[in-house]
């Protein structure tokens, strides 16, 4: 940690000074600049704001996203507030939760009209959510909760079962959650810093069963994993994960992970991107000692949404394909991600990755920021934007 | 863009009808000098919106805030919002501990506060303005954010609070209420 600068002191505050020397020595920059070299005081460089309110849908600029040919989007939902992970019910309902808006929504489809029902409020960043045999689960940073039969109580939800307890910390953890082929829920317990060596409960991707027992680290060194899915075929995880911050424009790439087994190491905060030492915590490492990246996806390009495409709309070629939505960054000089890209997985082959849906930003200016993504039972995939509050539908047709 | 932009002459106007109730504590032009209320004049509009939805959805608690807040809509809390945004803050005549004040500067600094409050502590977006605020609320508030009962939207002030002892807590609150707010 970086020692706090003091500045000359007027006479007067001399035994003050020593008692607060003490203190000031403990204190920390705000979680989003640590680890920001002294060169880099003065960077311009911070988060991009939320709104405090999401925006309506005739005020979204997606006439500026491009698509491949037959490809088209539209706005499907609006005024779902910072909306992230997003999870359908038995009877249809799509449930979605939130970050700083707090807010969990059910959007139910009335033949060509959303209607959207706030269900749950005031929650601390409730991001991930999951559905099964009736029940709703939804990850918030400090529980995991549970509302039973839920689609038979939107206007009047019942008080939730609490699952299971996480640490508290709030950096880096909101969560996704995703089923595995096991039966367990999986969940992401993120870095709670920007670079520093974790405590043993956190930078990981850990599992545990529905009912709360059974927690497990899955895979260890990963800084934040926010996405994840397995394999339509295989049936492997495959997750992605943001590099850490304040090392450049260019460096460390943002990555994807495949986890065929658990007990791996990612590498941080030792190693970023398979071949970066960190200059703070790598001394003593190697990169080769942790499993290396499967692909390098751009630095800073923050993806979330991670879903293999399993449906039958689009092309054959993108069936089984991994879908990447990127939120797009913030701590580089010229935006990058913005957008959805795909990555083609064939056995022997590189990863070929390709983007999608391009045109989220303009220069500086924020157009939107692809989050999450959902598959219809159409086939065509709805996209979450936690800046605009909305949900989009790209649809295909030849 | 959008949710940003200035405010427009019909949502000063619905925010001023609104704010009528909340001027007996928060001053006619936002401004108060009641102890332990916050002045709100010159707030960016973002924080008191963030402000009253916290109040609205039971992440933050205030036996006036709270029913004031629960039937607003997010019309009616952007129509306050940038009403008070637009009103000039202020200076608070309040008794300052100087050598406080100056530890209370020290702090601010090693904290890096001014890295999302801004330099002259006016805030932006959703980090409130600090300077000229009400000593006894700053220190209720640091307080809060302390316990975790702020309602802190991204746990920012969570972190930053816990390593602040009762001292600097008051060291913090005359520092920041000795400022001069700038416009």
């Amino acid at each position: 940690m970086r020692r706090a600068t003091l500045r000359p002191l007027a006479a007067a505050v001399g035994v003050t000074l020593a008692l607060a020397s003490l203190a000031e020595a403990q204190q920390a920059p705000p979680a989003w600049k640590q680890g920001q070299p002294a060169e880099l005081a003065n960077s311009p460089l911070s988060p991009v704001p939320l709104p405090p309110t999401p925006t309506p849908a005739n005020q979204i600029p997606l006439d500026r996203v491009k698509l491949p040919p037959g490809f088209k989007i539209s706005v499907w939902a609006d005024g779902l507030h910072n909306a992230r992970q997003m999870a359908r019910g038995d009877k249809g309902t799509l449930f979605v939760g939130t970050r700083v808006a707090g807010n969990v929504y059910a959007v139910v489809d009335r033949g060509g009209r959303r209607e959207v029902k706030v269900i749950a409020k005031g929650l601390s960043q409730p991001s991930g959510v999951a559905f099964r045999d009736g029940a709703l689960f939804v990850a918030e940073i400090p529980r995991l909760l549970k509302y039973e039969n839920i689609e038979a109580h939107l206007d009047s939800p019942p008080a939730p079962k609490v699952v299971y307890e996480y640490p508290k910390d709030a950096h880096h953890n909101w969560r996704f959650l995703l089923w595995g082929p096991d039966g367990k829920l999986y969940f992401n317990m993120g870095a709670p810093c920007n670079i520093c060596m974790p405590p043993d409960t956190h930078a990981n991707i850990s599992r545990i069963n529905p009912d709360g027992t059974g927690f497990e680290y899955f895979a260890r060194g990963v800084r934040n994993g926010t996405g994840a899915d397995f394999h339509p075929v295989t049936k492997e995880l495959y997750f992605v994960s943001h590099g850490r911050d304040w090392m450049g424009d260019d460096i460390p790439n943002d990555t994807l992970h495949h986890a065929p087994r658990p007990g791996l190491h990612f590498g941080y905060p030792y190693c970023h991107q398979g071949d970066i030492v960190d200059p703070d915590f790598g001394g003593g490492h190697s990169c080769s000692e942790f499993a290396p990246p499967l692909l390098k996806l751009g630095p800073h390009v923050a993806p979330i949404g991670t879903r293999f495409y399993t449906g039958n709309l689009f092309p054959p070629q993108y069936r089984n394909r991994l879908f990447i939505a990127q939120k797009g960054s913030w701590n580089r000089s010229e935006r990058i991600g913005y957008r959805v890209m795909t990555v083609e997985l064939k056995p022997g082959q590189p990863p070929k990755y390709e983007v999608f849906a391009d045109g989220f930003h303009e220069g500086d200016k924020v157009l939107g920021r692809p989050t999450h993504i959902e598959w219809m039972p159409d086939g065509s995939m709805l996209v979450s934007d936690d800046y605009h509050g909305a949900i989009y539908h790209i649809t295909y047709a030849r | 863009m959008l949710a940003g932009a200035p405010a427009q002459a019909a949502d000063l106007e619905a925010g001023r009808r609104l704010a009528e109730p909340c001027a007996r504590c928060h001053g006619a032009d936002g401004n108060t000098t009641l102890p332990g209320t916050p002045s709100l004049a010159g707030q960016p509009a973002w924080f008191t919106h963030w402000a009253l939805i916290k109040f609205r959805d039971g992440r933050r608690k205030d036996p006036l805030m709270s029913p004031f807040a629960a039937n607003l809509s997010d019309a009616d809390m952007a129509g306050l919002a940038a009403y008070y945004a637009a009103l000039p803050p202020r200076p608070r005549p309040q008794a300052v501990d100087a050598a406080k004040a100056a530890a209370g500067q020290r702090l601010a600094v090693s904290n890096q506060c001014t890295s999302c409050h801004r330099g002259d502590l006016s805030g932006q977006h959703q980090v409130p303005r600090l300077a000229g605020q009400d000593i006894e609320y700053l220190r209720r508030m640091l307080r809060a954010y302390k316990e975790g009962t702020a309602g802190d939207l991204e746990g920012l002030m969570t972190i930053a609070a816990q390593p602040l002892t009762e001292t600097d807590i008051e060291s913090l609150a005359y520092y920041l209420a000795s400022l001069t707010p700038a416009p």
